[in-house]
């Protein structure tokens, strides 16, 4: 396995095509989230956890049980793609509620800290958004280790973007912003100007 | 504001004064996302205007029978069920829009507005109720994207081209805009901007008309 191909999968996530600022998954959170560094972060974090397990576990599922079944008892691999998208949500929300209990019986203080996040990340897109990007890249349907480097990686530059995003509020409230653009308007220049800034990077690597 | 009493009131809550985009700022993601020319727009409108239309439906026709706490199961379920459908068929029938929306479609799934809706309304509503709704919620979801999108069209690419290989475009004079088109406004920090301003605007207005009328 080539090492430098697994950072430029991480690198390419996490700064070139950033989950918020390229693709536009998690804008939800990255506006309600956004308020306060420490929040934000928990949110951050939370999310990379989940997004990691449920990439690894969906990609599983594809690989280990949709293709094969539907390649020895209905003679097509394809066959049962009709069912991801049921399975990719059903399995994020399993995902979550496992995460929960399991933090809750061995790391309540890290269950205490990410509160009340964990049942919100189910209804985050960027987790839905990771499966279904691994799943339509022929790079990552034919690796677990780079798929999950993405998964996490995603998670990361979504953790990374919403706590630039809190700093930057923390600070706003102190300035007169005009009434209309108050709340959303201002956070979204500001995310425009962010992206603008991450629209740097758009040549590295490849 | 009161709340919408008749199924026409219901109806145009959604469209305008409760416009789930603009208003509610519900389902940012994808109205950032498709939002970089008028074509994307109005097919991924489509789509959620089928998805939010059944979801509804089946909802309220199932209102009796749904256990409180299974309900954002089956809202789950049912959603994900249409949007497979609406997923293959925008595949089957306008395959090079669906490459350009990219996994928005299949993320209509976890798109809040569907859920708010069927949260909100369906589960306590009639089906007359609940479908006025979500063509209300639907078409006002569509209208804010066509907004932004004909403002990001525009001024990225210098015109909005529909359909072109029926032959549905229009471009402004190359020699007069599209030397100078401003290629960011296609690219993601175009649809920051355009959104920021465009609720700007929208609050603005709801402002004034706050003061002066009610």
């Amino acid at each position: 396995m080539d090492f430098g191909a697994l950072i430029g999968v991480f690198l390419g996530v996490v700064l070139v095509n950033n989950f918020v600022f390229a693709q536009f998954l998690g804008i939800c959170p990255f506006l309600g989230v956004s308020r306060k560094v420490d929040m934000a972060f928990g949110m951050g974090c939370a999310v990379t956890f989940v997004m990691t397990i449920s990439g690894v576990v969906t990609w599983l599922i594809v690989h280990g049980l949709l293709t094969p079944i539907g390649a020895k008892l209905l003679g097509n691999p394809g066959a049962l793609y009709v069912l991801k998208y049921v399975v990719f949500i059903m399995v994020i929300a399993a995902m979550v509620q496992l995460v929960e209990m399991y933090l809750k019986k061995f790391f309540p203080a890290l269950y205490t800290a990410f509160g009340v996040f964990l049942p919100l990340i189910t209804t985050n897109c960027a987790i839905l958004g990771a499966c279904l990007l691994i799943d339509m890249n022929e790079t990552y349907q034919s690796s677990l280790l780079k798929s999950a480097i993405f998964a996490f990686g995603g998670g990361v530059g979504f953790a990374m973007a919403i706590t630039i995003m809190a700093g930057i509020r923390e600070h706003l409230r102190y300035s007169n912003v005009p009434k209309a653009l108050q709340g959303a308007g201002i956070t979204l220049l500001t995310a425009c100007i962010l992206a603008l800034a991450f629209q740097g990077f758009a040549g590295i690597g490849k | 504001m009161a709340a919408p009493t008749t199924n026409l009131q219901q109806f145009k809550s959604g469209l305008l004064d409760n416009n789930p985009v603009l208003v509610q700022l519900l389902g940012m993601c994808p109205t950032l996302a498709v939002s970089n020319s008028v074509e994307n727009a109005l097919v991924m409108g489509a789509a959620v205007i089928f998805v939010l239309t059944m979801s509804n439906l089946i909802t309220s026709l199932l209102r009796n029978k749904i256990q409180p706490h299974v309900r954002i199961l089956i809202f789950t379920l049912t959603i994900a069920t249409f949007v497979t459908i609406a997923d293959l068929t925008l595949r089957a029938y306008v395959f090079e829009v669906s490459k350009k929306l990219g996994p928005f479609v299949p993320l209509i799934i976890v798109n809040c507005i569907i859920i708010a809706r069927a949260e909100m309304v369906a589960i306590k509503s009639s089906v007359w109720r609940s479908l006025a709704d979500a063509w209300g919620c639907g078409i006002g979801f569509t209208l804010a994207l066509c907004i932004l999108a004909s403002v990001r069209e525009l001024l990225g690419s210098g015109g909005i081209t529909i359909l072109r290989d029926a032959g549905w475009a229009w471009h402004l004079d190359a020699k007069v805009f599209e030397p100078h088109a401003w290629v960011i406004m296609i690219m993601p920090p175009g649809a920051f901007l355009t959104l920021g301003i465009v609720i700007g605007i929208v609050n603005q207005i709801r402002a004034r008309g706050a003061k002066g009328g009610a």
